[in-house]
C-alpha cells in the first residue's frame, strides 16, 4: 500500500478530530454553598474554546443540586452559566422545543435539551456532547452552515407558473393537504441529521434526513409545479441514495416525525415513476 | 479599564516582595461565584475587536482560519447504541464476511491449479469431517449467524424500501426479532 | 465597583501563568508564577519550579495531557478540518442528475436483493438447486456483494477526499468481481454447484 496516498495532510496535534480530555483528568466544580438534603447530580459537559484553538476539547464536570434546579436539562445549563461558571456557551431560544436552537446530544441521545428531562436518579451522570461529528464553534455550539446551505440548495419555497385560479390563493384539497402532515412540523434542529452515520461520513455530498424530510415536503406538495426538477436534483448516487435506512433520525427526532419514511417515499416514487 | 490595570500592577509587586501574602491577598479577592472553586479554569480571551470595522472580505478570510481550527465532536464513541443503528452496521458487517468469504472462495478455487490446492468440494467435504464436533459447531455458528441475520434482516430493509413497518415502535420489535430469529436460526442450522 | 473588579482582577492574574500549561489550578499556579518572579513572560524559564509547586498528581497529569499530547493511535479516515465553499448564503452545489447512479441503480439493486429470496429458500425447501438455478444464484450473489462493496468505498472512502484510494478500491473491486465470477464459473461446470457443495460440506 505504499503508492497510497496519505489520507491525512493534517498535522495531528491539530487534526480535527481530536477526543475531549476525559472528565476524569478535569476538575470538578462544585454548586457553592452546600444544603442537608441536597439532590447533588452531575454533569460532565464537552468544553472547547476557540481563543485556545490549540487546545483539546475536555469533558467539564459541575455538580448541581436539583432541588435547586428545573427539569429540564436546558434548565441545568442556563444554571451553570447563571451561576456557576459564565463561560459556558451554548445556543437556545424558545426552551418549549419550538425554535430548535438548544438541540445536542444529551446522554449519548440527540434531543432538545429544552424537551429532555433530567433524570432524577442522582447516581446517573449525565454527559452532554454538542451534536455529533460536527465542526465545534464553541463548547456545545455547533458550525450549521453546510447543513443550511444544503437547506438553501433543494429550494424550499413554492415554485410554480401558473397563477392561481382566482389570483389570490392556490387553494388544496383536504386530502391533499394532509398530505403535509408530519413534513411541516420540522424545525429544522439538525437532530436528525447529525444522528445519522451516513451523514456523519459523507456530510459534504449527502443531504441527511432532514434535508430530505424538507425536500419531500415540496414534492408532496400537490401545489407545486416542480416535482420533476426537484426528484432530478436527487437522482445520483450522492444526494439521496447514502441513505441505508439506518434509522436513527426517526427514532431521535424531537418532535416525534419520520424523516426515514419520508426519505423512503422519496425513493418509491422515483423508483417506479 | 483603568482600575483593573492598577489592582493588577500592586498585585504583582506585591506577589514578587510578598509571595505568601499574595495568595492570600488572591484568594480573598477571589470568592465570588464559582472561583470559590480552586480547581476552575476560567478562560481568557485573547483576541479583541478592533477599532476599524473590519471589511467583509477580512472578515471571511478570519472566519475561514477560525474554521480550520474547530475541533469535530465526537460521534460514534459518544453516540447511544440502539436497535437502530447497530443491527445496521451488523448487517454491512455480516454482508461483508459472507461476501467476503464467497470471494475469497471463488478467486482461490479459479486460482487453485496454479497453486495446486484441493479445493474441489468432495475433498473439502472430507477435511471437514476429519475435523472435532466443537470446530466444526463453531465453523457452522461462523456461517450460518452472518447468513441468516442478514437474510432476515434484508427482508426487512426490502419492507421499509416499500414504505412498511418504518415507526418507530415497529422498528424495535422487528429490530428484537431480527436478533432473536438470527441467534435460534443459526443455532438450528449450526445442529442439523 | 469591587465586584466588576474581582474578575476581571482574577482573570489578568490567571493570564499570566496558564498561557501556555492551558491548565486548571488557580491558587497553586499563581503562586508558582509569582515565585518565579518573571510575572510577565508568558513561557516559563524552566519547568522545575512549577512541577515543585504543583502538589496534585492529577494536575500534573492533566498538564501533561494538554501540554505534550502526541497519542501514537492512527485514527482511520479522521475529518479534515472544516471548508466551506463559498459563503454561507450560497446553497450548496445541486449535482448533475444521473439514473444510472441513482433511481435505476437502486430500484435494481431492490430487484436482485428481492430476486435472492426465493433462491435462498429453494435449496432449503427441495434439497440442492438445479444446476441452471445454482449459477442464476451464485450470479446474482456475486452482484449482490459487488453493490454492497461499491457502496461500502462510496461511503468511507469519498472522492474528494482519497480520489487516488478510491479508484484503487473501485477497480481492484471490479477486477475481484470478474476474477469470482470466472472461478465461480469453473466451480459450477466442474464441480457440484454451490448450494451441493455448502450441503456436503455441512453434513460432513
Amino acid at each position: 500500500m505504499a503508492s497510497v496516498e496519505p489520507i491525512s495532510q493534517t498535522a495531528e496535534a491539530m487534526s480535527p478530530s481530536r477526543p475531549p480530555v476525559p472528565e476524569s483528568k478535569t476538575s470538578t466544580i462544585k454548586e457553592p454553598a452546600n444544603e442537608k438534603d441536597a439532590r447533588m447530580k452531575t454533569f460532565h459537559i464537552y468544553r472547547w474554546n476557540p481563543d485556545e484553538p490549540t487546545s483539546k476539547p475536555r469533558m467539564q464536570s459541575y455538580q448541581l443540586d436539583l432541588n435547586k434546579t428545573g427539569p429540564m436539562m436546558l434548565d441545568a445549563l442556563i444554571r451553570i452559566k447563571n451561576e456557576v461558571d459564565p463561560t459556558l456557551t451554548f445556543r437556545r431560544s424558545c426552551r418549549e422545543g419550538i425554535c430548535g436552537s438548544c438541540a445536542m446530544n444529551i446522554d449519548g441521545v440527540n434531543t432538545l435539551a429544552c424537551l429532555c428531562r433530567i433524570p432524577t436518579e442522582t447516581s446517573h451522570q449525565a454527559r452532554i456532547y454538542p451534536l455529533p461529528h460536527t465542526y465545534v464553534v464553541k463548547d456545545l455550539v455547533p458550525d450549521l452552515t453546510q447543513f443550511y446551505k444544503q437547506y438553501k440548495s433543494i429550494k424550499p419555497y413554492l415554485q410554480r407558473d401558473t397563477p392561481s385560479p382566482d389570483g389570490r390563493e392556490n387553494r388544496q384539497s383536504p386530502t391533499d393537504r394532509k398530505k403535509l402532515d408530519g413534513l411541516y412540523e420540522c424545525i429544522l434542529c439538525a437532530c436528525c441529521s447529525t444522528s445519522c452515520p451516513s451523514y456523519w461520513w459523507n456530510s459534504e455530498e449527502y443531504l441527511g434526513p432532514a434535508v430530505l424530510l424538507q425536500s419531500y415536503r415540496w414534492i408532496a406538495d400537490s401545489r407545486d409545479e416542480r416535482t420533476a426538477e426537484r426528484k432530478d436534483a436527487l437522482n445520483n448516487s450522492m444526494s439521496l441514495y447514502r441513505c441505508h435506512t439506518i434509522l436513527n433520525c426517526s427514532r431521535t427526532c424531537p418532535k416525534g416525525l419520520n424523516p426515514a419514511l419520508a426519505i423512503a417515499e422519496i425513493k418509491k416514487s422515483m423508483a417506479f415513476a | 479599564m483603568l482600575t483593573p490595570r492598577i489592582m493588577q500592577h500592586s498585585m504583582r509587586r506585591l506577589a514578587v516582595h510578598h509571595p505568601a501574602r499574595a495568595s492570600t491577598v488572591l484568594s480573598q479577592l477571589a470568592r465570588p461565584v464559582a472561583i470559590t472553586s480552586p480547581t476552575l479554569s476560567l478562560q481568557k480571551r485573547t483576541s479583541t475587536t478592533e477599532q476599524a470595522p473590519i471589511p467583509p472580505s477580512t472578515a471571511y478570510s478570519i472566519l475561514e482560519q477560525q474554521r480550520l481550527k474547530r475541533p469535530v465532536s465526537p460521534h460514534l464513541g459518544i453516540y447511544k447504541p440502539q436497535i437502530t443503528w447497530i443491527p445496521s452496521i451488523l448487517n454491512r458487517l455480516t454482508g461483508s464476511i459472507l461476501s467476503g468469504g464467497l470471494y475469497i472462495f471463488g478467486a482461490a478455487y479459479l486460482v487453485s491449479p496454479l497453486f495446486g490446492w484441493h479445493l474441489e468440494s468432495a475433498t473439502m467435504a472430507a477435511a471437514v469431517a476429519g475435523w472435532p464436533l466443537a470446530v466444526k459447531f463453531l465453523l457452522k455458528m461462523g456461517v450460518a449467524w452472518p447468513f441468516v441475520f442478514h437474510s432476515v434482516n434484508g427482508v426487512r430493509h426490502l419492507m421499509w424500501d416499500m414504505g412498511r413497518g418504518i415507526t418507530n415502535a415497529q422498528v424495535a420489535r422487528t429490530g428484537w426479532a431480527v436478533v432473536g430469529v438470527s441467534v435460534v436460526g443459526a443455532l438450528g442450522l449450526a445442529l442439523i | 465597583m469591587a465586584s466588576i473588579i474581582r474578575p476581571s482582577l482574577l482573570r489578568h492574574c490567571r493570564a499570566i501563568p496558564t498561557e501556555r500549561l492551558l491548565s486548571t489550578n488557580a491558587s497553586t499556579f499563581s503562586r508558582a508564577a509569582f515565585r518565579s518572579a518573571r510575572p510577565m513572560s508568558s513561557s516559563f524559564p524552566s519547568k522545575r519550579p512549577i512541577q515543585s509547586a504543583l502538589p496534585n498528581v492529577h494536575l500534573r497529569g492533566s498538564i501533561r495531557v494538554a501540554a505534550f499530547h502526541a497519542s501514537g493511535r492512527r485514527e482511520i479516515l479522521p475529518p479534515l478540518p472544516q471548508k466551506i465553499q463559498g459563503t454561507a448564503n450560497d446553497p450548496a452545489p445541486v449535482p448533475d442528475p444521473s439514473a444510472a447512479h441513482g433511481s435505476y441503480h437502486w430500484s435494481f439493486e431492490r430487484l436482485i436483493s428481492a430476486a435472492l429470496i426465493p433462491l435462498t429458500i429453494a435449496p432449503f425447501a427441495g434439497g440442492s438447486l438445479h444446476p441452471l438455478m445454482d449459477g442464476l444464484f451464485c450470479a446474482a450473489l456475486v452482484v449482490h456483494s459487488h453493490i454492497g462493496f461499491e457502496s461500502i468505498i462510496i461511503d468511507y472512502l469519498p472522492q474528494k477526499r482519497v480520489p487516488r484510494t478510491r479508484a484503487l478500491f473501485m477497480w481492484g473491486l471490479r477486477l475481484g468481481t470478474i476474477v469470482v465470477l470466472i472461478g465461480l464459473y469453473e466451480f459450477e461446470t466442474n464441480d457440484v454447484g454451490l448450494t451441493e457443495a455448502i450441503k456436503r460440506i455441512w453434513h460432513a
